[in-house]
């Protein structure tokens, strides 16, 4: 094995080491990774073992509470024009069912599962930033319950879940409830996104050592994919909600087709983003099954390289495919044509790993558990909801199914076989890993039997009212159509589920004891990391990974990991830490301080959240003031970062010595901030996008881009920010005597010439008389400006900070993180700045 | 299959007339208080759905729509008179049904597309409508 | 779409069972894959336990399936889904909140008539469908002649259907378009062609009332006067009267319409009456206000009106 690190292989051999461990070492190590003590550090926590479980309860509730809507929504539909519900209230209620179900359960519930397992099961301390977890958390858990209580006001939104221009414009949707949708999820996408940097950086960097990428754990090749998918997909989403609200608040005309806007446009953005969120939904649940199978066989894995292999495909293709809720929009015949072949591809990696599970389940001898069960029924139901996915993807029978009942069951199929299913398999399966007792096998069963059949109670027939013509979102439906025995039918399951569900939730009561110091242990007999004796800390010591399977192949790694006998057995600094390691094949690269709790992230959570929230009900004064504050706490939070002690290398055991800062591409700052730029680039690729599609759909209403004169001024301030940032972080890091203050000095005036060539660009453009809400150029033309500026905003709030930190003698030229950050920021907006504005300009021709 | 016009797939309808008369029959059998024979009050709530009389008058039986411009019908057989002014019999109710203006020119109940074998269906199931 | 009518809606069916027959031997073949695999002999187990299986019934299995699928799909899509030719009977169906502005085009694609919440077609030959909105995106669909087509502010959509036999066929919006979405049905009427062609000049020519017993002359001149002199002609088009509002739907023949409120009520003066004294309990939402000013002589006068416009 070549290192990729310069980390000698050999060292591994060091370990277990065989020394008697330090007196009070394990002592230092419970005091240091302390739970909460005092009433309010419930909240402030941020080891990931109360963060996961929060994040994992309060997805949970968003279940819970969509799936009431779900029984009111069949009660009213159980019988025709019935008057259960208002219509108005209907229309609520479906757009909430469907909102929440996706964006405040399946997204967050994966995402919790991610945040409460991956650290056991890579055995790290912690994920590598628990306070952006603790933020996202809090962000999503305030920002939700807001957004839902909106349906107690009659402020929900009601235009369905994929919130159709123009039905969504002011014109059609007068009230705030539209606002509500697009705000509220705005955020809770923004702490997606928050999350899936927090696991990329978590399942690269902290793995322990000799874990490598083939011999990483399929939930975390699955979670890793996962997270890489919502780092290209969301921005998407985010973009149309931004789209939508600049046309909602300020007439910008994108989707106006009067105005030369396009509703599809904002199709094509929903959904390049709305079909990877369903395989986004499905590969966590999938790389779960993918874990369990072989627990509930007791046998390794048929096929893991196929089964990534697949994931990966699956990740691929997804981004082919999303055109394929369009079909009867009246897209050219090649589009078409393109889209149904590649919706059928994407259920090849599907087949493969259902068929791999198969073959598990055959290679090893099923145990009939509840997760067993629930593995299991997922999979049945799952091939099922498939096969009506190939269905869908002939594009004649979808031009009869689309938007009929036939796709309600067919989602459903999906994403309660591929996503509820093994959630609940899920649960059953780990609870002993977090809970000091194991939930009821009896009452799994019934559980499980009770959704089994609920859930084919409610869907089946729905394939056939589709069939027969019923049109979904219809708040009821004429006595006279034959779809009355059907719909009973469904209601009766629905509640069914809703039994299953409310019985797991008096289990859960019964049952469910976390935080606890120990927990039920290995129940099921799984063979991963996560099931080592560990605390609160995790593992006592992290383990030299020689398999896959560590448990089952390493026959003395439990003792000896409880015994110290591996990295890391304390707190040789006397803090939270957590060791970083290499992204291929995990050597050990230097040792990462991590924080204690404190108060900031959790107001900027609530601020951020209280920020989004106020401005929907037009309280702008209040908002600002909210919105600042979170500014205030987030930049308080950073002030606390970089800031570095003790000494210089470490005794991570075995006198294997590690640094205890590191700077440039290996840290997990570095990695942290890419991704976060990648998003970004995501958002602004798609913006221009929408720029070019409107200009397809209308070349008429272009008008001559301001005097190509202006042009190099702007070029040239872009040009000196992004050479000024670098050439900061390059003087900080020659270390003289000097450098701190010109790197600061630098940093500033880079971040200055950045918003000069900003304000030149947008009077540029404000001076040749194009408005925004005049066209679609002028809506795009200036949204690209705007998120443009919102970076040159963020980079005139850093120049100042890295002033203010030198003044405050924290910049040093050992500790340049912070500087490569900014640096990185600056040099991105710069460069961000420069394609936006040579689009806008140049294309589609210069004095066109 | 799919949508079919007002006039046809009469079937289920007669199914819920059935239940609904079953309903009634609970309340009093012997004391329907204007038994009508040779009509058939299954057939009559056919023709109120397929006329539309919903549209303007909440009938009991029928599930949708719920008008509010006539008079609510629950209880109609109970009733004394026919719009507030004409006696509640059946020969009355019947005329009153095929061509009320003639009766009362002020109402705004018009003139309805029904036979008068029809109409005695549906005065029959009118009938069966007692209080609760 | 179970109980195709047309040359549009006969081959979707097609597919539709050719499509069914595939998920059942699919589903089959998983379910025997999991039987063994859960409770099969040992011999049987090992047979499936490895990663073959994989290869076969979740690579090579899928991939021949659904190539095959996808090249009977795409021939399929290009044999119902045909460009428009000119010369071609055409029809423009403009979705608006919560109705269809049904508009009769020439040769020229000139407007010849308008109507609303009803089509008719002659029955036996293909009809070419210009699909557009007024407002927000809806979706024309008529299961029994084929499959649906969005109608989105700003384009132009187009869709063939043909009906092979005379008849009354239902359709109803399919894309979600706010508040009373669920109550925008139509009605599709083909006619044998030479029918077709009588309707189509009775509807070209401007409104007259035809007195009938139940609707008499006075009655109906009251209803004309009520009609004019309560500003429903600031919505409501009555060719060959003042009254020419383009907001609502054209009544120029109204009377001969099947139903009311776009496919959700019978049409007769009954319904007629309810809709326009409390539309608004009808159709909770719709753009048409409740007209409680009215009396109910002049309610049932309106009603006698509009029905007399056959």
């Amino acid at each position: 094995m070549s290192s990729e690190t310069g980390f000698d292989p050999e060292l591994y051999k060091r370990f277990p080491t065989t020394e008697a461990r330090p007196e009070g070492e394990l002592e230092q190590l419970e005091e240091v990774w302390c739970g909460p003590r005092r009433p309010w550090e419930w909240i402030t926590a941020i080891n990931n073992n109360y963060i996961g479980v929060y994040y994992v309860g309060a997805a949970m509730l968003f279940f819970v509470l969509a799936g009431v809507l779900a029984l009111l929504m069949r009660t009213q539909l159980a019988l025709p024009m019935t008057g259960f519900l208002a219509q108005e209230t209907y229309n609520q209620i479906f757009t909430m069912h469907g909102t929440v179900m996706m964006f405040l359960f399946a997204v967050p519930a994966v995402e919790a599962l991610g945040v409460l397992l991956l650290p056991q099961m890579l055995g790290a301390r912690d994920l590598p930033f628990p306070r952006l977890s603790a933020y996202a958390f809090w962000a999503y858990l305030v920002g939700g319950l807001c957004f839902f209580a909106s349906l107690f006001f009659g402020l929900a939104p009601n235009g369905g879940w994929f919130m159709y221009p123009p039905l969504t414009s002011t014109t059609y949707s007068p009230g705030i409830n539209a606002d509500f949708w697009l705000l509220g999820i705005g955020f809770i996408e923004i702490s997606a996104i928050a999350g899936a940097i927090e696991i990329i950086v978590g399942v690269l960097k902290t793995r322990a050592p000799g874990m490598t990428l083939d011999k990483l754990p399929i939930f975390a090749w699955a979670m890793l994919i996962f997270a890489c998918m919502i780092i290209i997909a969301f921005p998407s989403i985010i973009l149309s909600t931004l789209l939508l609200e600049l046309e909602r608040a300020l007439g910008w005309p994108f989707f106006d087709a009067a105005k030369g806007g396009d509703p599809m446009l904002w199709q094509h953005l929903f959904w390049f983003f709305g079909h990877p969120e369903v395989y986004i939904i499905f590969l966590p649940a999938a790389g779960a099954m993918s874990t369990l199978i072989p627990a509930v066989a007791q046998t390794k894995l048929v096929g893991y390289r196929l089964v990534v292999l697949a994931m990966l495909a699956t990740g691929f293709i997804s981004f082919g495919v999303w055109a394929h809720h369009m079909f009867t929009t009246g897209m050219p015949q090649i589009s078409i044509n393109y889209f149904s072949a590649a919706s059928m591809a994407v259920s090849v990696p599907a087949g493969v790993q259902v068929f791999a599970w198969i073959a598990t389940l055959a290679a090893g001898k099923m145990r009939f558990n509840t997760p067993g069960l629930f593995a299991v029924g997922g999979l049945v139901i799952f091939v099922m909801g498939g096969l009506t996915g190939v269905m869908v993807a002939m594009v004649p029978f979808d031009w009869q199914a689309h938007d009929s009942y036939f796709i309600v069951a067919h989602l459903h199929y999906v994403l309660i076989g591929g996503m509820v299913f093994p959630l609940f398999a899920a649960i059953y399966y780990w609870t002993p890993m977090s809970s000091s007792r194991p939930l009821s096998e009896r009452w799994g069963k019934w559980i499980f039997w009770l959704m089994f059949v609920g859930h084919n109670l409610t869907f089946m027939p729905m394939h056939l009212t589709g069939l027969m013509g019923m049109p979904r979102r219809v708040y009821t439906y004429l006595p006279d159509r034959g779809w009355d025995l059907p719909n009973m039918i469904s209601t009766v399951g629905s509640f069914m589920f809703g039994l299953a569900v409310l019985l797991w939730v008096v289990d859960m009561v019964r049952n469910f004891r976390p935080f606890g110091n120990k927990d039920a242990g290995n129940v099921f007999g799984g063979p991963g990391l996560e099931w080592l004796p560990s605390g609160r800390y995790s593992l006592r010591s992290v383990p030299v990974i020689k398999s896959l399977y560590p448990v089952w192949d390493q026959p003395d790694l439990a003792r000896d990991v409880e015994a110290g006998r591996y990295f890391l057995p304390g707190a040789p600094r006397g803090e939270r830490e957590t060791m970083i390691t290499s992204p291929i094949n995990a050597e050990p690269q230097y040792l990462q301080r991590m924080p204690r709790p404190s108060s900031w992230y959790v107001w900027g959570a609530i601020f951020t959240a209280g920020f989004f929230l106020i401005l929907t009900i037009q309280a702008y004064l209040v908002s600002v003031i909210s919105g600042v504050l979170a500014i205030y706490c987030i930049l308080k939070w950073c002030w606390g970062l970089d800031r570095p002690s003790g000494p210089a290398t470490v005794d991570v055991g075995g006198g294997v010595r590690l640094p205890t800062y590191v700077s440039g591409p290996s840290s997990h700052g570095w990695w942290a901030m890419v991704i976060t730029l990648i998003v970004s680039g995501m958002v602004a690729i798609m913006a221009c996008f929408s720029y070019v599609f409107l200009w397809s759909r209308r070349p008429d209403l272009w008008q001559a881009p301001p005097e190509i004169g202006s042009l190099p001024l702007t070029l040239g301030l872009l040009a000196a920010a992004g050479v000024g940032a670098w050439a900061s972080q390059g003087a900080l890091k020659l270390d003289r005597p000097r450098s701190a203050g010109i790197a600061a000095v630098l940093m500033l005036a880079a971040t200055l010439a950045a918003g000069g060539a900003f304000a030149a660009e947008a009077s540029a453009w404000w001076n040749s008389g194009l408005r925004p809400d005049a066209s679609s150029q002028g809506a795009t033309v200036y949204a690209l400006l705007a998120w443009q500026g919102t970076f040159v905003g963020i980079s005139l709030l850093m120049g100042p900070f890295v002033l203010l930190r030198w003044l405050c003698g924290l910049v040093s030229s050992r500790y340049p993180a912070t500087f490569e950050v900014v640096a990185l920021f600056v040099a991105f907006t710069a460069v961000q700045g420069a394609a936006t504005t040579l689009l806008i300009r140049l294309f589609p021709g210069v004095g066109a | 299959m799919g949508f079919r016009t007002t006039g046809e797939a009469m079937g289920r309808r007669v199914t819920v007339g059935a239940l609904a008369l079953a309903l009634c029959a609970c309340v009093d059998k012997a004391d329907l208080p204007r038994p009508m024979v040779q009509a058939d009050p299954v057939a009559g709530l056919a023709v109120i759905e397929e006329v539309g009389c919903a549209a303007c008058h909440k009938i009991p039986g029928v599930a949708w729509p719920e008008g509010r411009s006539g008079s609510n019908l629950a209880g109609f057989g109970a009733r004394p008179l026919i719009a507030g002014r004409l006696p509640n019999q059946p020969d009355v109710l019947i005329r009153w049904l095929i061509d009320a203006p003639s009766m009362d020119p002020g109402t705004a109940m018009p003139p309805m597309p029904l036979t008068q074998d029809q109409a005695r269906d549906v005065a029959a199931y009118l009938y069966t409508l007692d209080e609760d | 779409m179970l109980d195709p009518a047309g040359p549009f809606a006969g081959p979707i069916q097609t597919v539709a069972w050719v499509l069914f027959v595939m998920a059942a031997v699919v589903m089959v073949v998983v379910l025997v894959a999991l039987g063994v695999a859960l409770f099969g002999p040992r011999k049987w187990k090992r047979r499936v336990g490895g990663e073959r299986l994989i290869w076969i019934a979740g690579l090579v299995f899928p991939v021949v399936v659904l190539t095959g699928l996808l090249i009977y799909g795409l021939t399929t899509t290009a044999r119902v889904a045909d460009a428009p030719k000119p010369g071609e009977m055409r029809v423009r169906v403009t979705g608006e909140m919560w109705w269809w502005r049904v508009a009769y085009l020439d040769g020229q694609g000139r407007e010849i008539v308008q109507d609303a919440n009803e089509v008719h077609i002659p029955a036996g030959q293909p009809v070419v469908f210009e699909l557009e909105s007024a407002d927000v995106i809806h979706s024309f669909w008529v299961p029994r002649l084929g499959g649906k087509t969005d109608m989105i502010p700003g384009r132009r959509n187009f869709m063939r259907l043909q009906a092979d036999a005379p008849g009354t066929y239902g359709g109803q919006c399919a894309e979600y378009c706010g508040g009373p979405h669920a109550l925008m049905g139509l009605v599709v009427v083909a006619h044998a062609p030479a029918d077709y062609a009588a309707w189509l000049a009775r509807q070209s020519r401007p409104a007259a009332a035809v007195p009938s017993a139940q609707g008499p002359l006075a009655l109906i001149d009251q209803g004309r006067n009520v009609f004019a002199a309560s500003g429903c002609a600031a919505c409501h088009t009555i060719r060959g009267t003042e009254a020419n509002g383009l907001a609502g739907p054209d009544l120029t023949h109204v009377g001969s319409r099947q139903t009311l409120g776009a496919g959700i009520l019978p049409n007769n003066q009954g319904t007629m009456a309810g809709w326009i004294s409390d539309s608004q309990s009808l159709k909770p939402g719709n753009r048409m206000p409740s007209y409680a000013v009215l009396s109910g002589q002049d309610v049932r006068a309106v009603a006698a009106y509009l029905e007399s416009l056959k």
